[in-house]
């Protein structure tokens, strides 16, 4: 599903680069649930945002679900972003004027599905989510729980194949945190790779398989 | 429209509305630019269009079809005192029909030097705008008669005394709305019977752009022969005539010189004048006050823009991680530079419509406080709401790149 080989990343600071990621490679198979781990500034944010497409490589290769990212264009990489990839942030990036079933929609207009079509697919994703009683609160009527589902929904509500998570409890307490890592733990059993960045073991726990990384690189991979 | 657009405009309308109650003082001062340059526009479209209106109007009451011939006055012609004589008589009448093709009715048209003429009806006196005329003078002026009758070509043949008096005549010496016909008006000697009343003429604006300063509600008309009597002279001082259509003007004016110069044998110079020439004089005019008022405009429609700029800038910094949002879900770059070029021409077109309404509003004070009925030019407000439309577009064109342009990474990091 996700192949990365020799990938590089650097970071411009004042006349010198910077190197945040030294030829990374890694392969993560369809249906895996993968965290990677690390300490602040180890550049495993950078790693995740080139997986999720967000961000572009200086060097080396990477291929997703068959397609070469390296050579894509801007509107081929939002494309992608749009069909195969759901995000959810530690911040849980809702638009904050809008209500919950219009924030879940936003994928779906983006891939120029129609209206009622759109609000039947969102209230059914709120719903597996358990927020069938919520759809029409603006995210800051909701609790943080509530909103990181609301963020679920909107990441799966195009039926990506990858779910992109960078430190998805990060802003959660810890009854919270467990709650939605069942909710990762069903999306896995349903089919979806995920991939999750966090710095907490007891998170990380969750994943089938932990990559540690440190200064750029990859030092550690337990099967 | 597909469903995305249809969802977007939407959007689009929540955002503008909602960033208009978000930075309530920033939007109306930024929109105010936009208000009072489209308000401008209005009121400009709508005084020149409603002026011209009026200057139609008054033009019309001289005919449209009018032209005048008369010998160059003394200031302007070095000869003039060789020969004695107007350069025009009632023998040019006879032959004027035939020989130009162009020119349907005419008229002489004589009147004396001297300023102030007096007349007296009973013991009331008043000035008079005097002039001895033809059977065609009412037709080719466009003059009605309100009250009696016309001249008749016997009047003229046999030099009767008769009048027909303007409205401020009538009102003058007799009152308003009262019946002067076959009363009697004292004319030195003479002891005109009033014929008729013309209806009353309106060149207020005319007047008071300065070309024409007589009242044509106070004129007195009589026979022309009646007038050459007392006069003593056989001379007619203006020949107004009436063309076929307005486009033989030039024709028919070039026809009565090149007869006249042949019958007096070139000892004469003759001035020429037409409604046409009036109206384009009359345009120009127009023009130059349209101009002033449109670089005004010009300038607060640009201040306007600059407003929008401002706070279409402004909007898109504080939204960033929004757009970052969008891009992480899909959205293309032309999604994220169609929301904010709408958003910003939302924004434009509400201050638009408002200046519109505004105009609207000054417009009628105008008519008010000038007494002229100046309407609503329609034509005006629907070019307000185009133009506020591409001054939204122009103006948001700059901050919608720039938002479209933003990497998702970037954007997403932003606090």
């Amino acid at each position: 599903m996700i192949q990365l080989h020799a990938v590089s990343k650097s970071y411009q600071r004042g006349d010198l680069p910077v190197p945040v990621l030294k030829k990374i490679s890694l392969h993560i198979k369809k249906g895996e649930f993968v965290a990677i781990m690390g300490p602040s500034g180890s550049g495993k944010s950078t790693l995740l945002n080139i997986l999720g497409c967000l961000d572009a490589a200086d060097s080396g290769m990477y291929k997703l679900a068959g397609k070469t990212i390296q050579t894509a264009n801007e509107d081929e990489l939002a494309k992608i972003r749009n069909r195969k990839i759901g995000f959810v942030f530690q911040s849980f990036n809702l638009i904050p004027r809008i209500d919950a079933e219009h924030n879940v929609e936003l994928p779906m207009v983006y891939a120029g599905v129609p209206p009622a079509i759109r609000k039947k697919r969102a209230l059914a994703a709120l719903n597996i989510l358990g927020l069938a009683d919520r759809v029409s609160h603006v995210p800051a009527h909701l609790s943080g729980g509530q909103q990181q589902r609301v963020a679920i929904a909107r990441a799966i509500v195009n039926d990506p194949e990858i779910i992109i998570a960078d430190e998805p409890t990060g802003a959660l307490d810890s009854q919270t945190s467990h709650e939605i890592m069942r909710i990762f733990l069903q999306l896995q059993a349903s089919g979806k790779t995920i991939v999750m960045v966090t710095h907490e073991e007891e998170i990380g726990a969750y994943a089938q398989r932990i990559i540690r990384v440190r200064d750029g690189e990859i030092f550690n991979v337990p099967l | 429209m597909n469903a995305f657009q249809s969802s977007l405009i939407h959007d689009v309308f929540l955002q503008a509305i909602a960033s208009l109650k978000e930075n309530r003082l920033r939007t109306i001062l930024s929109i105010m630019g936009i208000t009072i340059g489209i308000c401008a526009v209005m009121v400009v479209g709508t005084v020149s269009q409603g002026v011209k209106k009026y200057i139609y109007q008054e033009l019309d009451t001289y005919g449209l079809e009018s032209l005048w011939v008369y010998r160059k006055w003394e200031n302007q012609d070095p000869f003039r005192s060789v020969r004695e004589g107007s350069g025009i008589d009632n023998d040019d009448l006879k032959y004027i029909r035939s020989c130009c093709s162009s020119v349907k009715n005419v008229t002489p048209v004589v009147f004396s030097d001297e300023n102030d003429i007096t007349m007296r009806s009973k013991g009331t006196y008043t000035n008079v705008n005097l002039e001895g005329v033809g059977v065609h003078y009412a037709d080719i002026n466009n003059d009605t008669i309100t009250q009696g009758r016309d001249f008749r070509l016997e009047d003229i043949q046999r030099r009767k005394a008769v009048a027909i008096i303007g409205t401020k005549i009538r009102d003058e010496l007799f009152g308003p709305h009262s019946n002067p016909l076959r009363k009697s008006l004292r004319w030195g000697n003479v002891r005109l019977t009033i014929i008729g009343v013309l209806d009353v003429k309106n060149r207020d604006i005319l007047s008071q752009l300065g070309t024409d300063d007589y009242d044509v509600n106070k004129r007195v008309l009589i026979p022309y022969t009646l007038y050459q009597q007392q006069l003593g002279s056989k001379d007619i001082h203006t020949l107004q005539a009436e063309a076929v259509s307005i486009n033989e003007t030039e024709k028919a004016l070039d026809q009565l010189t090149e007869y006249l110069n042949r019958r007096h044998s070139f000892h004469y110079e003759y001035v020429t004048e037409s409604m046409e020439g009036w109206i384009t004089t009359a345009e120009d005019l127009l023009r130059n006050i349209s101009f002033v008022g449109l670089i005004a405009a010009l300038i607060s429609l640009f201040v306007g823009g600059m407003g929008i700029m401002n706070i279409m800038s402004t909007s898109v910094v504080e939204r960033t991680r929004e757009i970052g949002i969008r891009k992480a879900l899909g959205a293309y770059r032309r999604d994220i530079l169609l929301q904010f070029l709408l958003e910003s021409t939302v924004v434009s077109v509400i201050g638009g419509v408002l200046g519109m309404v505004l105009g609207i509003f000054v417009g009628f004070g105008i008519s008010y406080l000038s007494g002229y009925d100046l309407g609503i030019s329609w034509f005006t407000a629907a070019l307000a709401v185009l133009v506020s439309i591409a001054v939204g577009m122009i103006s948001g064109y700059y901050p919608a790149y720039r938002a479209a342009s933003l990497k998702p990474v970037d954007a997403l990091r932003y606090e």
